[in-house]
């Protein structure tokens, strides 16, 4: 039954793909992608958090205004980073819930703030240690917690010294700055992750060829944009303004949700580019590789105008048109990745695989 | 924001614009000898053009009677007495809806109640007069079993938890009272699509509830470390034990076993595989299905293109398939036939048929 079953996928799968189970092909792309994106990128967000990890040590041993300014300058450069490398949802940063402990969200119960504020107002000295930080719960040990500790109510005290909270938000910054390191030490590794990602094989315990290691890196983008569209946005932009929910926007007490859409983006751009993966489509479907291109700078070009609080932006009806048209255009993605490329490449887009039922 | 329609906000114009048609394939004579003869099965599809909808299928994959859907469904449940199909909205979806493939009564499409969502799976009880279905009330994160009176046009008559989050199958047990609720464990509330909100705390459960006064009989969990395994999918076995797959929400190096059996009054037992069988699935298993005839046990992995048979007396694997993107499974002669999503169903004989129009969904149900 088997070898019958197997001979009509592989006629039919001959019929349609341009990138067969190839391994040197699907390592060439996987080693685009891991050396010309995924490394650099989690070796800058180690050097942002090294720099918010320092910012933090110096606010709290001067307190002032200008050293405040740098530790809030810090965790927005931490933000840039992180949201471009953050498509990447596989891998070193799925280990230890490392993903969920540098950015817990959505956090619908805001579990997260209360562990915070208990924390601050019961001056909780374990909270001041990185590595005791790390132990406890995810809401209150990343990003969405050093938020709260630098832009939340209370925040400016930092600048007039505010010994517990400044402690308590250097505790953070040094364990994002040790769990960047991890991922970064992990995906270094010549014998890690990257090798079990880019030698696909029969005894591979992960990708058995070449197709399901470049399905790895697709679902990147398919995942991506939908995440980008359906959680980041659709969780704050209503179907109508009176629908618009400017608090459940990640990052809006720093400004930085239109920051963080974009670096999401630029992140999948920049991957897209490094992995060379449009070049392996099949002539006539090469135009899809442009197709990207052109929607990128759509959704980059819509975000470029938008800067100030999301409830500002939301309340001015031209800035909200172009936070809708920037969903448009991460659906749009999402089709030419999960449907058109997909389909061009041979890879199966997951019609019954997608996650979750 | 079409992801956003499909949720809660426009919901009812989405239902109504949607409208619902009625498609048969053959004659009138070959569509009712087919009916009669032969083994008939249903599953929810999505056509090669993107719209979804439910169809009633003959043994050789051919499309018998479909019914048009606003939204992608997902499990599909029989009531014999009055031959009526139920195909319920994959989660995050509102709506259900009833039809009859034999005769011409309209589908009914029935909303969930606001603040509610089903999760895609809903069983009669043996007298087709009552709906049960796994739904979530997002709000609070909590299980919830809706029950809909099937005599009323599915109007909502009662509620009860489900002791759990994120329930997924619920299947009927061989007393035709107890309920048994796959509680996957994983928080989703509709304002995030699908996106998961508690990995790193979720923690399923596999419980038992009198559907006549909602009580919780039992309720069995995973050891910690296995709390980031999903419990999903079920059938029973000829013995009456209960099935149950699993998809793994940890990291993808985890390799923990995806299959258990779980006896009333007993702890759950997870089932050993080698390794080799047990990482062709991917950390995914899509459905479960019992041949109590045979007895045997189908388990499928679309992640991981594999379907493994299963002896449900000894709990060990005696057959490995391999089969891109295989999902629905039902119990079929000696075997099981089982259906893609690229559209191929394959019958137990290894016959196979390739639909030119449609993809299959995740399940598959013997209904005749």
């Amino acid at each position: 039954m088997l070898s019958r079953i197997l001979a009509c996928l592989a006629t039919f799968n001959l019929a349609i793909v341009a990138l067969p189970a190839q391994a040197s092909k699907a390592t060439d792309i996987v080693n685009g992608a891991i050396g010309g994106f995924v490394r650099p990128g989690y070796h800058a967000f180690l050097g942002a958090t090294t720099g918010l990890s320092e910012a933090g040590k110096k606010l709290c041993a001067e307190p002032s205004t200008a050293n405040l300014d740098a530790m809030r300058g810090a965790f927005g450069k931490t933000v840039g980073t992180w949201s471009r490398v953050e498509v990447i949802r596989f891998g070193p940063v799925t280990e230890q819930n490392r993903l969920e402990r540098v950015l817990y969200w959505p956090d619908r119960k805001s579990t997260g703030l209360k562990q915070v504020q208990a924390a601050i107002a019961e001056k909780d000295m374990t909270a001041t240690d990185a590595a005791q930080l790390a132990g406890k719960s995810v809401a209150m040990q990343g990003l969405g917690a050093l938020e709260f500790v630098l832009f939340g109510t209370g925040s400016d005290q930092l600048a007039n010294g505010d010994a517990y909270r400044c402690s308590y938000g250097a505790a953070i910054a040094g364990n994002l700055q040790a769990i960047a390191g991890e991922i970064d030490a992990a995906w270094a590794d010549p014998d890690g992750f990257a090798k079990t990602w880019s030698t696909p094989s029969a005894e591979n315990p992960l990708f058995r060829d070449g197709k399901e290691a470049v399905t790895e890196l697709m679902d990147v983008f398919v995942t991506g944009t939908e995440l980008v569209r359906d959680v980041r946005l659709g969780g704050f932009l209503g179907a109508g303004a009176k629908d618009d929910r400017p608090k459940q926007a990640l990052f809006w007490r720093s400004e930085q949700t239109v920051p963080a859409l974009g670096g999401n983006m630029a992140g999948m751009r920049d991957l897209l580019e490094a992995s060379k993966l449009a070049a392996a489509l099949p002539a006539d479907q090469a135009f899809l590789g442009g197709s990207t291109i052109f929607e990128f700078s759509n959704a980059a070009n819509a975000l470029s105008s938008l800067q100030g609080p999301v409830a500002d932006i939301l309340a001015d009806p031209e800035k909200r048109a172009k936070l809708a048209y920037f969903g448009l255009v991460t659906s749009s993605l999402s089709d030419i990745f999960g449907t058109q490329m997909s389909g061009a490449l041979g890879l199966t887009s997951g019609f019954s695989s997608l996650d979750g039922d | 924001m079409p992801a956003k329609c499909t949720n809660l906000i426009d919901r009812r114009d989405f239902l109504r614009a949607a409208g619902v048609t009625f498609l048969s394939a053959l004659a009138p004579q070959a569509f009712a000898d087919t009916l009669a003869a032969d083994a008939v099965f249903a599953t929810a599809y999505q056509r090669r053009d993107g719209s979804y909808g439910a169809a009633i299928i003959s043994e050789a994959g051919k499309v018998l009677h479909a019914v048009d859907l606003p939204d992608r469904g997902h499990d599909i449940t029989f009531d014999p007495i009055s031959g009526r199909s139920v195909v319920f909205a994959r989660q995050p979806g509102t709506f259900f809806v009833a039809f009859r493939h034999k005769g011409d009564t309209p589908p009914v499409t029935v909303e969930s109640i606001a603040g509610r969502h089903f999760f895609g799976h809903g069983i009669f009880s043996p007298d087709g007069r009552l709906l049960y279905t796994t739904e979530n009330d997002f709000d609070n994160a909590a299980g919830m079993v809706g029950v809909y009176d099937a005599t009323n046009g599915f109007s909502r008559v009662g509620e009860f938890p489900t002791h759990g989050v994120g329930p997924h199958e619920l299947l009927l047990l061989g007393d035709g009272r107890t309920i048994a609720i796959a509680n996957g464990g994983i928080e989703t509330h509709p304002d995030f699509g699908r996106a998961k909100l508690n990995l790193p705390t979720m923690k399923p459960s596999f419980v038992l509830v009198d559907r006549f006064t909602g009580d919780l009989i039992e309720k069995h969990e995973l050891p910690p470390e296995l709390h980031q395994l999903s419990i999903r999918h079920m059938d029973t076995d000829e013995k009456g034990a209960v099935w149950f797959g699993c998809q793994h929400e940890g990291p993808a190096t985890e390799r923990p076993a995806l299959v258990g059996r779980a006896v009333r009054g007993k702890e759950m037992q997870l089932i050993d595989m080698e390794p080799k069988v047990l990482s062709g699935f991917r950390n995914y298993i899509g459905s479960v299905a019992a041949n109590r005839d045979a007895g045997t046990v189908a388990v499928t992995s679309p992640q991981g293109n594999a379907y493994a048979v299963i002896e449900a007396a000894s709990g060990k694997v005696i057959a490995v398939e391999s089969l891109t993107e295989v999902c629905g499974a039902a119990p079929d002669r000696a075997g099981f036939i089982v259906s893609t999503g690229t559209g191929v169903v394959v019958e137990p004989d290894g016959r196979s048929s390739r639909d030119e129009t449609y993809v299959w969904d995740n399940h598959m149900l013997r209904i005749g």
